[in-house]
């Protein structure tokens, strides 16, 4: 009964039905030992010895329930829900953690399971308080799923009448997480999150027996990038979201699958609305991207989508305040400006949230008009290749390959700041494929050791060159699949596009001698999810002083990073800000307006590995607001020169025209013009000098490292889509 | 006017394009319904094509065509904005991340691009003015849903999740090898 | 009379609501959360002395690479004799410190094992056995003639700051009941007079013998040797005469 689906979709889905996981490509071959027969429930399935019980039954579709053992976590084997009959067994054996033997009869039905079973849940509910309907996690709880399928059906549990049960005291870990100890079941999942992929090893149990609790022992809190996916994990209520607690019940919730858009790497997540608001984010799987995890920003950022929002078109009056004005106005009087400025004048720069459709519309606007300058916010050196090659700026090892990797080397990124999730799956890679990282760059705090090469730029070059004598030039010479990661904050220096060649010429070297041919070796980290969209579109990188002193009209697409200020730019200019949030841009702004968040429209964005996603709508922009792509379309039509395309479909048709890898939902396309690119550059290499100059510094986020226990950057966090810059 | 669906059509260009995507996916597995992203646009020149025109180029394409497209749109009552302005996803629901069991994900569902709700003020109940914004269909397979969409006439889109992963055996062991970085916790 | 009416009444309730037996179950004396007091707080300075740096090194020579966190155990042993009995907070990030590990690792040992003893506690920690042997032997009485002495609580420290007063399970001497554990050494046989003068010798820093109060030997049987009496017997004895060469 409970195996059907599942063997049901199996059956009725070939092995085609989806593409494999790329990293597997790169999975090592080597000699697989034979496979053993096992039986589960009498189906016979062959598995590689060593595998656990509980997998062997996974593959036959036969779900074993389980407190403590969770697919991405070490097996712990402290829950006992998932005893099982063994046959020939004389007692009940833990399916997490027991490895197969030939021949095995396990039998997940049988009466001795069953009451194993009913045992192990009786016990977890004598100290378990029965406060489900004040429990958050009430609903979605393993606990009570579990005890409803498979625990008792009476109480035998009296012993409330004389030392009552177990309590223990609650403890703070933080603004995000809520802890009720009392009910937790000592699965330790949280602990163990916290110390493999967290790198925090802050959480454990104290005390002993019937007293042992778990906690952090002193006051402490869970300081951790990634703290939000032990609310995720834990089975049961003790530990709850702290800003969702008490907001809604999961079956009052929509769920909308959509995208997350505060880092670059384009999170896949769930959002649950109710009415007309966000409540909560969740992690969707994926596992190219996110695996199951999410950052805090991405989670604990939603309420930041109902703070500071443009609600309504605003206009500058005689006075230069913004005053609330219909559409019809605005727009007329952005159109007005935009028709009396000649089209050199008019800049266009994009921000860090602009999705691809709006970015393709505005860049169609200008290019009508005549007007060739679209920027973006995030510079990138234009020396050489510039971005003609998109394998210049993309990820282009991709997320999940990162694992199969045995050396990488960062270059002046703080990846734990920057990726959360790269981070992570760093971290993976160091603890479970033994993969060594070094750094170039200051000394952060990444959790997990690394070789500290030094903080100058200049040792890309000697690397480059090979000149170095610092062993890293050793171990990337002889790692079978090196990584190269770049940070693409020190590109905006002066001397960014000699560490940018550089690091091409390194990373082109390693490349030539490796042994597999499809193995990308560099990588640039761009810092947000609008630039690789925005880039593959011919948006020009990083505004530049001269286009904006020129500027008659800026208008602003989301530009809120602080590039663009009033004194950049002369006395008259116009200023028309278009995006979500009353920030920066819209300070300076002559014409507002007001646009959707990532939650409210139907948008492609492009991550760091230039994979395009889209989201979802989730709920529906507040106020006036209005989806991006169809305000700058209105405006086109007033300004005189009508974009093509009335429907979604037709932007994204117009988006395939522009380029094809933008449509291409969900899916990376291979890009290989390393050496193209390094040539380019090549030519120019008389102009660099890069000089002995530290990695700036300034351009590393260096938060967690200097994190204290009074300064929780997630509180800061908690804002930041309402102020993106402060963070 | 027929319209026809080209099953065994040598090539799918002449037919019909899944709307955007040029890249390598949709060629490789024309046949598995789920690398076909979008619903099929019919090209402008069978649509006007004359019926003889029509047969003429089937016979040219050696390929048997069957005319098995049933839109029901017509007749279903639905009123023409639903039908044409609503554009379906069809999908496989994802995994609650807060809970650990997988029963109720096998299975494909349908759902309608989300419109506006807001809260009743009489009741504070979630209001909306759209008829099927609680149509959640289950299918079985996505052949299914797509069918039932065509039939319905409502253009769709399949979303496949990524979601299958390296198998790799786990060993209670690791957490006390000494010689390995696994051994990172007490638990 | 009305006592027993009552119990009798109880007894009668009980069996007949109930089928399971339960005790109450017993709390731990001690937290297992950390409270910042002010002899015990991360600030508080800690350093081992030059020998037990010393005794350290040996100590991390007997564990092999990628074990050293073996070491924990008796590290903090040493951490906690060295501060007089008891182990803060402090210690316990010393040791790992020293043993590169995350500081709840040794918060996890620290809090699990009872003879780890995190609150402030006096020079001499008298830890009386109350199970089955003892307490038939009139351990009752000797608890109460050491709570007498010392104005020690079960749990608790003396006014004067010298003592501490634990009730232990067995402390496996059950042969010399009653008995108590005074720091390291074992006072067995205790009588409520023996118990008094233990206390009186240590409240003026005076070291009393350890061992039986009863004159005997060790466990040897309170009326001297029943058997084993005579010398034993050289090697070769009871051998058959013709296996003796």
């Amino acid at each position: 009964m409970l195996r059907q689906p599942l063997s049901k979709a199996l059956a009725l889905s070939p092995c085609a039905r989806l593409a494999p996981v790329t990293g597997r490509r790169y999975a090592q071959v080597q000699a697989q030992p034979e496979k053993v027969e096992v039986f589960i429930d009498d189906k016979p399935v062959y598995v590689l010895p060593g595998t656990t019980v509980l997998q062997a039954a996974a593959l036959v579709g036969v779900e074993i329930p389980r407190f403590c053992y969770h697919e991405r976590l070490a097996v712990a084997g402290n829950c006992r829900m998932c005893l099982v009959e063994v046959e020939k067994s004389p007692k009940p054996v833990a399916a997490c953690a027991m490895p197969v033997m030939k021949g095995m009869r396990v039998k997940t039905t049988s009466d001795l399971t069953r009451k194993a079973r009913e045992g192990v849940m009786e016990f977890l509910l004598v100290n378990h308080p029965l406060d489900c309907p004040i429990c958050d996690q009430g609903g979605e709880c393993d606990l009570q799923d579990q005890s409803m399928a498979f625990g008792s059906d009476k109480s035998r549990f009296t012993d409330i009448h004389f030392s009552g049960k177990r309590a223990v005291e609650d403890k703070d870990v933080g603004p995000l997480i809520k802890t009720v100890m009392t009910r937790c079941i000592h699965c330790t999942r949280c602990i163990r999150f916290a110390s493999e992929v967290a790198g925090i090893d802050d959480l454990g149990t104290t005390g002993r027996g019937t007293d042992m609790q778990v906690g952090t022992y002193v006051e402490k809190m869970f300081l951790s990038e990634l703290s939000g996916n032990v609310i995720d994990l834990c089975p049961v209520g003790a530990l709850t979201s702290k800003p969702y607690s008490f907001a809604a019940r999961p079956w009052e919730t929509r769920r909308i699958d959509s995208i997350d858009v505060l880092d670059p790497l384009g999170s896949n997540i769930v959002v649950a609305t109710r009415t007309n608001e966000v409540l909560r984010i969740l992690p969707r799987t994926n596992e190219e991207i996110n695996e199951e995890w999410l950052a805090d920003k991405s989670r604990f950022a939603c309420d930041g989508l109902k703070r500071q929002r443009l609600v309504t078109p605003m206009v500058a009056d005689s006075r230069g305040n913004l005053t609330p004005v219909e559409w019809e106005d605005a727009i007329v009087a952005a159109a007005q400006a935009i028709r009396d400025c000649p089209p050199e004048k008019l800049v266009a720069v994009a921000g860090e949230m602009a999705d691809a459709e709006a970015l393709v519309s505005l860049k169609d606007l200008v290019n009508r008009l005549g007007g060739e300058h679209v920027y973006t916010e995030q510079s990138f050196p234009l020396a050489g290749a510039g971005t003609d090659l998109r394998s210049s700026y993309l990820f282009n090892t991709k997320i999940a390959n990162v694992e199969e990797s045995d050396f990488v080397l960062l270059i002046g990124t703080n990846v734990r700041f920057e990726a959360p999730l790269l981070n992570a799956r760093l971290r993976k890679a160091f603890i479970h494929k033994e993969t060594d990282v070094a750094l170039i760059g200051p000394n952060v705090d990444l959790t997990y050791e690394y070789m500290h090469v030094g903080d100058s730029a200049s040792i890309v070059k000697e690397l480059a060159s090979g000149t170095s004598n610092h062993e890293v030039l050793k171990r990337l010479q002889s790692a079978k699949r090196p990584v190269l990661i770049l940070g693409a904050d020190q590109l905006k220096t002066p001397e960014g596009a000699a560490l940018l060649a550089y690091t091409q010429e390194l990373a082109l070297k390693l490349q030539g001698k490796l042994e597999d041919k499809e193995w990308k070796v560099l990588n640039v980290l761009q810092r947000n999810a609008s630039q690789v969209a925005a880039l593959d579109m011919g948006y020009k990188p990083g505004v530049t002083a001269d286009a904006l002193k020129n500027a008659k009209v800026v208008y602003l697409l989301g530009a809120d990073g602080g590039q663009v200020t009033r004194e950049s730019l002369p006395k008259d200019c116009v200023v028309i800000y278009q995006g979500h949030h009353g920030d920066r841009g819209a300070s300076i702004a002559d014409v507002v307006f007001p646009g959707a968040a990532y939650t409210e429209k139907r948008a492609t964005f492009v991550n760091a590995e230039g994979r395009p996603q889209q989201t979802l709508v989730a709920v529906t922009p507040p106020g006036k607001a209005r989806e991006d792509w169809k305000i700058i379309r209105a405006l086109s039509e007033v300004v005189g020169a009508g974009l093509p395309y009335d429907t979604m479909d037709e932007v994204r048709e117009r988006l395939a025209d522009v380029s094809p890898t933008l449509v291409c939902y969900g899916e990376v396309q291979d890009n290989n013009y390393f050496a193209q690119a390094q040539a380019l550059t090549q030519a120019l290499h008389c102009y660099f000098a890069i000089k002995r100059r530290l990695i700036s510094p300034e351009c590393i986020p260096l938060l967690y490292g200097a994190l204290s226990d009074e300064g929780h950057p997630v509180v800061v966090l908690r804002a930041a889509l309402s102020d993106p810059v402060s963070m | 006017m027929l319209k026809v669906i080209a099953t065994t059509a040598k090539t799918s260009f002449s037919r019909s394009l899944p709307a955007f995507s040029t890249c390598t996916t949709r060629l490789a597995g024309e046949i598995d319904p789920t690398c076909r992203k979008e619903a099929p646009k019919i090209d402008s020149d069978t649509v006007t094509a004359l019926p003889e025109e029509a047969k003429e180029k089937m016979v040219y394409e050696c390929t048997i065509c069957v005319p098995t497209k049933v839109d029901l749109s017509p007749i279903t009552g639905v009123p023409e904005e639903h039908v044409k302005t609503r554009r379906v996803r069809i999908y496989q629901p994802p995994k609650n991340a807060m809970q650990s069991g997988t029963n109720n994900i096998h299975h494909w569902e349908m759902e309608f691009d989300n419109r506006q709700r807001w809260e009743n003020p009489l009741m504070g109940w979630t209001s909306t003015g759209d008829p099927l914004s609680n149509l959640k269909l289950e299918f079985t397979s996505p052949n299914e849903a797509i069918e039932h969409c065509e039939k319905n006439g409502w253009s769709w889109y399949v979303d496949v999740p990524k979601i299958e992963k390296e198998f790799r055996p786990k060993n209670y062991g690791l957490n006390f090898s000494w010689n390995r970085r696994t051994r990172v916790s007490t638990k | 009379m009305l006592s027993s009416l009552r119990s009798g009444v109880q007894s009668l309730w009980r069996s007949s609501s109930r089928a399971l037996q339960t005790s109450s179950s017993l709390r731990h004396d001690s937290l297992f959360v950390h409270r910042d007091t002010p002899e015990d707080n991360s600030n508080t300075p800690f350093e081992f002395s030059p020998e037990n740096k010393q005794r350290i090194d040996a100590l991390l020579a007997i564990y092999p690479e990628g074990h050293k966190r073996g070491a924990m155990i008796p590290l903090l042993d040493l951490a906690q004799r060295q501060n007089g009995g008891w182990l803060p907070i402090a210690a316990m990030h010393k040791v790992a410190e020293i043993l590169n590990l995350p500081r709840m690792r040794v918060y996890e040992v620290a809090t699990f094992y009872t003879m780890f003893i995190r609150r402030p506690i006096g020079k001499y920690h008298v830890q009386i056995c109350t199970t089955t042997p003892c307490w038939l032997q009139g351990s009752d009485a000797v608890l109460q003639a050491i709570k007498d002495t010392t104005g020690c609580e079960v749990g608790g420290n003396s006014p004067c700051g010298k003592f501490s007063l634990s009730e232990v399970e067995c402390l496996g001497a059950c042969v010399n009941a009653p008995m108590m554990q005074i720091n390291d050494d074992y006072y067995e046989d205790l009588s409520v007079e023996d118990t008094k003068k233990i206390i009186e010798q240590l409240k003026r820093d005076e070291k009393p013998t350890p061992g039986p109060r009863s004159g005997r030997y060790a466990s040897e049987p309170l009326g001297g040797l029943t058997s084993l009496t005579e010398e034993p017997k050289g090697p070769g004895f009871g051998l058959q005469d013709a296996l003796k060469a």
